[in-house]
């Protein structure tokens, strides 16, 4: 037998006895180690790795939000949405053989490549598992395209979404702004936003983004491992708390721009290459119209601007993006000297009947300064019709850089607007200390300033805002833009109040006279305006302005060919209000390198005010009032007269 | 009853036959055996239900019925008959071994399947009952110097056969848990376990050998262990889910079919390799240890019944299955807490599939065996 028993009496197998504590220590050691892994998983790493399944299978998604509409002040539509179809792309499912797929099935350009690479490399930073969007606002037919082929196409999908769009197009482009899409570093920064969104860039856009933009919604929804959707019914038994919050519409912005009006002074401009038009409630400081040319489509720059177009907008000598009426800052030249004539005639160093000699040529400190002409004999009044620099060059030797500056200062020049938009400028305003800070005071520097040259710098918005303050007597104001803010419901939230920067010091005799320099301007023979055009609709003031520039030759920008841009001429200005006694509205007129103001700027707002009396603000029918029968009716104003 | 080997104490004469088998079955076993199988049943319910795997709930319990009546034959036929015809079991598993090595059927790169038409079956998981019939067999009447080490080294060698042709299908988990059993009974049967020192020593020099030899998904599968953050969606994906979804679990689990981890696929094939996953996170630390207690609880009574067996066979038998059911149980659960490379071993009892289920019943079967015999002659 090959087996035998040795049960004699003593254990089966004796080793096991022996060895069996070591073998018990041995196998509680083991089990030992597996409990203190448990305990170490599920005890004390227990909640992150909750956290961590939790975040396996319940993901979020914004649910965007309606963006708020910018609206005129009569309701046209200036920013608007409309259904859009975007492509959308998950980078975790997304491979290198569908992304070709998806290129060559629609023909994309290279531009559109570099995009989607660009926005795929985002994603995959942030939520690899997150559609990212990769082709925005597409045309019907690539939509069609890709959804029928989305079998083919994993990862991709085809979303019916609002979209920003601009109906005016080009219209008031600075004002409105442009929309594109985040960068990375932003998305991580802003809290609350994703890697697919639009933000404001430029103009109201920009600056209004937070009323604008409404809130976004959001839903949390339950996914397999595949990133496979679970049904709501799974999902609800996963997911704690609300499932989808509901995106709240942004609010609608209402403008006091008039979008007729914007238009017709864009409209005006047309022949010119570069020009500013700002038009304001002369009683209000609410702009009207606000232009900056050259301009860009805000509908290209959403999402559809090609790297060919943008090369040419940055490389345009005339700057497009720049905002010309409320960013760049200019020599206002002649429209400015309204600061030294009150200035003299406030500290009783001039006189409305003074009369001065014009020789043509002014020498100071042995430098020999030309005028425009040789005027001769005049008084004040005829100094300010015939725009003579002598006769304001020498109130600038009576009364001193600082005093200028001070008159500058009051009516707004040096200091930012507060518009709040656009990067508002303040310009500069010299005094006598900024030249001893740098090197050595000049009398020159005054005489300079006097006529708004040197170093005298404004933006188109501050002359307007001055002209009206000068206009309505003494009441600057803080430009408006937006008349309200809407709810999507149409409920009015804020509604804004005109307000006032400063009431202007100058006495209302010294503004008369002022006045009634600029009267001549307009409306006598020999006026700098009135001899290149006659508006008669309403008693209108102006004055106009040609400021030199500083003659620094950009060869690059000299060679450009475009039509009428002559980098080395003068700008043209003019700034005046309408009706002469009863202002209305204050506009300012500026052509960049335009040339003589006179000629050029007034004719502008001469066409401007015109459209403005006849399409957008029409006169009541002629009463045989004095309007109508030309300039020779028409009196002197008499705007301080009731004192 | 003779020939079944079956003799009842004579205490019990002059009570019915099957009041007197009752008595003799060893219940403590059988009951923790189905109290195992009831949980392994309940996990798969609970992961698969609803799913378009549901029908391995089906499945696993047909495989269950089957493993009973292997258990009830392998209990039956006296194990001192098995024992002597060892070699040839063993020798027989060697063949099929060689056979799947010409005709099996690949499984993810690897053969280690037979079909002989209804089912197919594992012959790596037949060695290991082979295996240990042949050390109780070998073991059998061990005097202190019975062996010389050259005898001893001629049986290791045979025995060290089907673990290089399991190691070459390739299978490295099923080869390195025989070689862990063949150790293990060594230590605990040998006379002396200097021999067995060394053999210990041998192997861990195999090591650089064997990583040698490897297929690059089977290195890849260490290297994912050692660092599982290397390639997250890849090797490391099953490592990580499976710690996420134990430590997920906290203390008292997520409950019955709550388990987001395995009922929304982050845990492919769990019913496998990864049960213990499935139940650590659906019932907690608390639901983790009891499972290990009721092993160890297991453990204790297949050594107490091979402490109390009435010879050195059917002691080594029960010390062979019990070095089998711990290196099973130790080796799943660190694989799926992240302590071990995944290595496809089986938690006994409860992972899914006929292969490792009817072994271990057969395995329990024999221990069924040796406890029923032990107050015979």
């Amino acid at each position: 037998m090959l087996i035998r028993d040795s049960s004699g009496g003593g254990p089966a197998l004796p080793e096991l006895h022996k060895r069996l504590r070591w073998l018990a220590l041995f196998g509680i050691g083991m089990f030992l180690l597996l409990i203190g892994r448990l305990w170490q998983l599920q005890v004390m790493r227990g909640d992150s790795y909750y956290q961590r399944t939790v975040s396996n299978v319940v993901k979020e998604r914004y649910l965007p939000s309606v963006r708020g509409k910018i609206l005129d002040h009569k309701g046209q539509p200036l920013a608007d949405n409309r259904p859009a179809f975007n492509i959308y792309a998950t980078p975790k499912t997304l491979t290198d053989e569908t992304r070709a797929e998806l290129a060559r099935m629609l023909g994309l350009s290279d531009d559109e490549l570099v995009k989607l690479a660009e926005r795929l490399e985002v994603g995959k930073k942030r939520d690899a598992k997150n559609p990212v969007l990769i082709l925005e606002d597409q045309g019907r037919d690539r939509a069609a395209l890709v959804e029928q082929a989305r079998a083919h196409l994993p990862g991709i999908e085809v979303r019916h979404e609002p979209y920003r769009y601009y109906p005016q197009g080009e219209l008031a482009a600075h004002l409105i702004g442009y929309m594109t899409q985040m960068t990375s570093d932003e998305v991580v920064e802003k809290q609350g936003y994703d890697t697919s969104e639009l933000v404001g860039r430029y103009g109201l856009e920009a600056a209004w983004e937070n009323y604008l933009r409404g809130k976004k919604g959001e839903e949390r929804f339950a996914v397999d491992a595949r990133g496979v959707r679970l049904d709501d019914k799974t999902a609800a038994s996963l997911i704690s708390g609300e499932r989808v919050i509901e995106a709240v519409p942004g609010a609608n912005l209402v403008l006091t721009i008039d979008a007729d009006l914007q238009r017709l002074a864009e409209k005006a401009i047309s022949h010119v290459p570069a020009a500013a038009v700002v038009i304001v409630e002369a009683k209000t400081g609410r702009l009207l119209a606000v232009v900056s040319k050259p301009s860009f489509d805000p509908n290209v720059m959403t999402g559809h601007l090609t790297r060919a177009e943008e090369t040419l907008l940055l490389s345009d000598p005339r700057k497009p993006f720049i905002d010309k009426a409320v960013r760049a800052t200019y020599p206002p030249g002649s429209v400015f000297k309204f600061v030294t004539a009150l200035a003299a005639l406030e500290d009783g160093q001039a006189a409305e009947d003074e009369s001065l000699t014009c020789t043509g040529e002014y020498e100071l400190a042995g430098t020999t300064f030309k005028c425009n002409a040789t005027h001769g004999k005049l008084d004040l009044l005829g100094a300010i019709q015939h725009s003579c620099n002598i006769y304001f060059w020498k109130l600038a030797e009576r009364i001193g850089l600082d005093r200028i500056a001070q008159v500058a200062t009051e009516y707004g020049f040096g200091l930012p607007t507060h518009l709040g938009l656009n990067g508002d400028a303040a310009g500069r305003i010299p005094t006598k200390k900024s030249y001893e800070e740098h090197g050595r005071y000049k009398i020159g520097y005054a005489t300079n300033a006097a006529t708004g040259q040197g170093d005298v710098e404004v933006t188109v918005l501050q002359m307007a805002m001055a002209y009206a303050a000068l206009g309505n007597g003494g009441s600057l104001f803080v430009p408006q833009v937006v008349d309200r803010v809407e709810a999507s419901d149409g409920h009015t939230i804020i509604a804004y109040q005109p307000k006032l920067a400063r009431q202007i010091r100058t006495p209302l005799d010294a503004l008369d006279t002022w006045r009634r320099g600029m009267w001549k301007v307009t409306n006598e023979p020999g006026g700098t305006a009135y001899d290149h055009a006659k508006f008669d609709l309403v008693p209108i003031m102006g004055k106009t302005g040609t400021a030199e520039i500083k003659t620094h030759h950009n060869k690059a920008e000299d060679e450009r060919d475009l039509d009428g841009w002559h980098p080395t001429r003068s700008h043209s200005w003019f700034a005046g209000w309408t009706p002469a006694e009863d202002p209305e509205i204050a506009i300012v007129v500026f052509v960049e390198h335009g040339g003589s103001g006179g000629r050029i700027a007034w004719p502008i707002a001469k066409q401007i005010l015109e459209g403005y009396y006849t399409k957008i603000h029409p006169l009541p029918a002629p009463p045989a009032g004095p309007a109508g029968d030309g300039a020779g009716s028409a009196a002197p104003p008499k705007a301080g007269a009731p004192r | 009853m003779k020939g079944t080997g079956l003799e009842l104490p004579r205490a019990t004469i002059g009570v019915s036959r099957w009041r007197r088998f009752r008595a003799a079955v060893d219940w403590p076993l059988i009951l923790t055996v189905l109290a195992i199988c009831g949980i392994g049943l309940l996990n798969l319910y609970s992961a698969t239900r609803g799913t378009k795997h549901h029908a391995k709930f089906d499945k696993q319990l047909g495989y269950m019925v089957v493993g009973m009546v292997g258990f009830a034959i392998a209990t039956i036929i006296d194990y001192r008959a098995l024992v002597r015809v060892a070699w040839v079991g063993l020798g027989i598993a060697i063949f099929l071994l060689l056979v799947v090595r010409v005709l099996g059927v690949g499984v993810k790169g690897s053969n280690r399947w037979i079909d002989i038409g209804i089912v197919p079956i594992q012959p790596s998981e037949l060695a290991k009952l082979m295996v240990i019939l042949a050390l109780a067999r070998m073991f059998q009447d061990a005097e202190p110097s019975h062996y010389t080490p050259r005898q001893l080294l001629i049986r290791l060698a045979v025995l060290g056969l089907p673990i290089g042709l399991i190691a070459i299908q390739p299978d490295l988990g099923t080869a390195m848990l025989l070689a862990l059993m063949v150790l293990t009974v060594g230590y605990l049967a040998m006379p002396s376990v200097r021999p067995m020192a060394y053999l210990t020593v041998a192997a861990n020099f195999a090591i650089p050998v064997l990583w040698e030899t490897m297929h690059d998904y089977q290195k890849n599968r260490i290297l994912a262990f050692i660092d599982p953050s290397a390639d997250p969606t890849g090797n490391g994906w099953h490592t990580r889910q499976s710690i996420f979804a134990v430590g997920s679990g906290k203390i008292w689990g997520k409950g019955f079919g709550g388990g987001t981890q395995n009922q929304f696929d982050f845990l492919p094939e769990h019913w496998t390799d990864f049960p213990y996953s499935v139940w650590a996170e659906e019932w907690g630390f608390a639901g983790s240890l009891v499972l290990l207690l009721i092993f160890g609880f297991l453990l204790v009574w297949i050594l107490n019944v091979a402490l109390s067996a009435r010879d050195r066979v059917g002691a080594v038998i029960c010390v062979g299955v019990a070095a089998m059911t711990f290196w099973h149980v130790v080796v799943n659960v660190m694989m799926v807490l992240g302590l071990a490379p995944v290595v496809g071993v089986t938690l006994p009892f409860i992972s899914y599939g006929g292969s490792s289920l009817v072994t271990f019943f057969l395995a329990m079967g024999l221990v069924a065996n040796v406890s029923l015999r032990k107050h015979g002659y």
